[in-house]
């Protein structure tokens, strides 16, 4: 009987709290609604400020988005098959026996697996009528390579891989030896054995990548011919490897260690580290923005609400009279700056999708092209927002009005009640 | 049996080095049920002493105690309480919460206390009803004259269902037509429902209402009369 009563009882008091949370909630809505102008200028300045943050993000993202997929697309893949030791020190020796047919087997099959070619990859000099160029070889099985790269798709002149003795090369090398297609070049390099080899090919095809790096240094070849330049009969330099998507990498290079333990797996921000890098920076930025924002617009909503509370002591006084604790004042205050928060929140969300979806297919940055190429960045930038892009920043700002909350809910709960409800 | 008691109570002002005794050794009983005002001069200390006995401010020296229970002896968030469970406050400028209706200001006091909905209402309307502003609820303060509004805040007073209430100068913004009539109304509720109600004024009318007048002077207790 006395637990049944002690249970009534908890029902009653948790109902009550919850009856005045509301009462509470409806007061501070009244509040925020009182002064429309006041509340105005704040959510609007949260509006722009979380619509120009959530913008500027989004393009930060979407170029290093860009860029982590070039590099995958162009050259990368997700993941890549060395023989052990290449990541240390890449020489033309570290080969893949017989075109890596154990490592090949492991693949296929797998569901994971989008894709995979082999590669030679090699250095040499390539040496046109008018100069000479150190370049990076890369042998190239032209159907497979379709598959796991974009170079095939970024022919801008002449045509793909495909012709006995033809070269593919990127328009910035094609300058630099100041060649065009149909002309001859002489590639030269030193074989497996430590003997200078040479072969004479011709311009078959021009590429051009958001790569800088790789259009002004790369010449692709078939993968038999540069097998024959590098005396490296049926052996490969590397298997690439494109996964279904980015995010199953870790777990196909789990899967491909354990049945592959002599041999080298890396993914791709493992191959290339400095990615990794480039997206820590570019996430502290975005953490930066944010804070400096968001630390900007809590000044406006403090200011904001003290002024609210210095124009209602009266007001506040009668809430302590008739019996509001002041925790609960202390909740009303808080909820307010909550509430005008949330709204500019809303109304910034909008306003920055609203903008994106009127970008459309993205950026055009053609002035800077030559700037963003060497960043592995296109002309166009698509803006890339993700569910972290609203929830980081929504936290932030929440966690803002919160604090910006802390000082006028101070100032209103030291009142007198006996001074505040004869304030004029 | 005594309501409220104040025994030996003084108050002390201090404000940029300049101390004013806003009350003295002030001894006072408010027994259940009376109908009592504290009068005399501006600056005499009605308002402060309806403020200790109300738990809106704390004495400087000298003991407050409601319902034998000692202020002192209550944290903030019990004297919230007890201003919420025991007492009732009207104030010379009615005081209103102008983002609330007429109706929510007196469902307010009955939120914070946790009365449930349908239970608010009922007691709403009767509370309007019982003030003469049936119909008016949905009205905002300043949609309603000087006398509407006070009443809303005796109604509002009377919410909580108190076991006082203290009326701060409670007729002196109203004409004395209105006055009278408000005057009326609180002496019936006193009458029907033995609340007790402690003015502090100086309106002729109020202190010809009042069964017992306790006149103060310069913080003192001058004399008290009775009848």
């Amino acid at each position: 009987m006395r637990h049944v009563a002690k249970v009534a009882l908890l029902d009653s008091i948790q109902a009550g709290s919850e009856i005045r949370m509301l009462s509470m909630m409806r007061m501070a809505w009244r509040n925020v609604g009182r002064n429309p102008r006041r509340t105005g200028i704040v959510v609007t300045s949260v509006a722009v400020g979380m619509a120009g943050t959530l913008i500027s993000v989004a393009i930060f993202y979407g170029m290093m988005s860009q860029m982590v997929d070039n590099a995958i697309r162009t050259d990368l893949g997700h993941l890549q098959i060395h023989a052990r030791g290449f990541a240390e020190d890449p020489t033309i020796d570290l080969l893949l026996k017989d075109g890596g047919q154990k490592a090949l087997r492991s693949l296929e099959g797998d569901p994971a697996v989008r894709a995979f070619a082999p590669r030679i990859r090699g250095e040499g000099l390539v040496t046109s009528p008018t100069a000479s160029v150190g370049i990076r070889v890369i042998g190239v099985d032209p159907r497979r390579e379709r598959e796991v790269s974009m170079v095939a798709d970024s022919v801008i002149e002449g045509d793909y891989l495909g012709e006995e003795r033809r070269a593919l090369l990127g328009q910035g090398l094609i300058r630099r030896l100041g060649v065009e297609v149909g002309d001859k070049i002489v590639i030269a390099a030193q074989d497996l054995s430590g003997n200078m080899t040479g072969e004479a090919v011709r311009v078959g095809g021009i590429f051009r990548t958001p790569s800088a790096a790789l259009d002004r240094g790369t010449l692709f070849l078939s993968i038999d011919e540069t097998g024959r330049l590098f005396g490296l009969g049926s052996d490969i330099s590397e298997i690439v490897v494109v996964a279904d998507s980015r995010e199953r990498g870790p777990e196909l290079q789990a899967r491909l260690a354990a049945a592959l333990p002599d041999l080298e797996i890396r993914r791709w921000d493992e191959l290339r580290p400095m990615l990794n890098s480039i997206m820590a920076v570019m996430d502290f930025m975005a953490w930066g923005l944010y804070l400096t924002i968001f630390v900007a617009m809590s000044f406006g909503i403090a200011n904001v609400l003290l002024m609210a509370i210095f124009e209602r002591i009266r007001e506040i006084g009668i809430l302590l009279a008739v019996g509001l604790s002041r925790s609960r004042l202390v909740v009303m205050v808080i909820t307010e700056s909550i509430l005008v928060t949330l709204v500019g929140l809303l109304a910034g969300f909008a306003l920055a999708l609203l903008t994106l979806f009127l970008l459309g297919d993205g950026i055009n940055l053609s002035a800077f092209s030559e700037g963003l190429s060497a960043f592995e960045v296109g002309n166009q930038i698509v803006p890339v927002l993700t569910q972290e892009n609203f929830t980081i920043p929504t936290g932030v700002a929440l966690l803002t009005a919160l604090l910006a909350s802390a000082w006028p809910a101070v100032r209103a709960v030291r009142l007198r009640p006996a001074e505040a409800v004869r304030h004029n | 049996m005594s309501t409220l008691e104040a025994i030996d109570v003084s108050k002390v002002y201090a404000t940029r080095g300049v101390v004013t005794h806003a009350l003295a050794h002030i001894d006072l009983i408010i027994d259940e049920g009376e109908f009592t005002a504290l009068a005399g001069p501006s600056g005499s200390g009605k308002t402060t002493l309806l403020n200790l006995l109300g738990a809106l401010d704390e004495p400087s020296e000298g003991r407050i105690f409601l319902d034998g229970e000692c202020l002192a002896d209550l944290n903030s968030a019990q004297l919230s309480e007890l201003r919420l469970r025991k007492l009732g406050f009207v104030f010379q400028a009615y005081n209103l919460i102008p983002v609330f209706s007429a109706a929510e200001n007196i469902e307010f006091v009955m939120e914070l206390q946790g009365v449930s909905k349908t239970e608010r209402r009922a007691r709403t309307l009767e509370l309007l009803k019982e003030v003469e502003l049936e119909g008016l609820g949905d009205k905002r303060p300043l949609e309603m004259s000087g006398g509407q509004q006070q009443r809303v805040a005796v109604a509002r007073a009377l919410a909580s269902r108190p076991r006082v209430i203290l009326a701060d100068e409670p007729t002196a913004n109203l004409d004395s037509k209105t006055a009278e009539r408000l005057l009326e109304l609180m002496y019936e509720l006193n009458q029907k429902r033995g609340i007790t109600f402690l003015f502090s004024s100086h309106d002729p009318l109020v202190l010809e209402k009042a069964r017992r007048r306790v006149l103060l002077r310069d913080g003192r207790i001058d004399a008290t009369e009775e009848g």
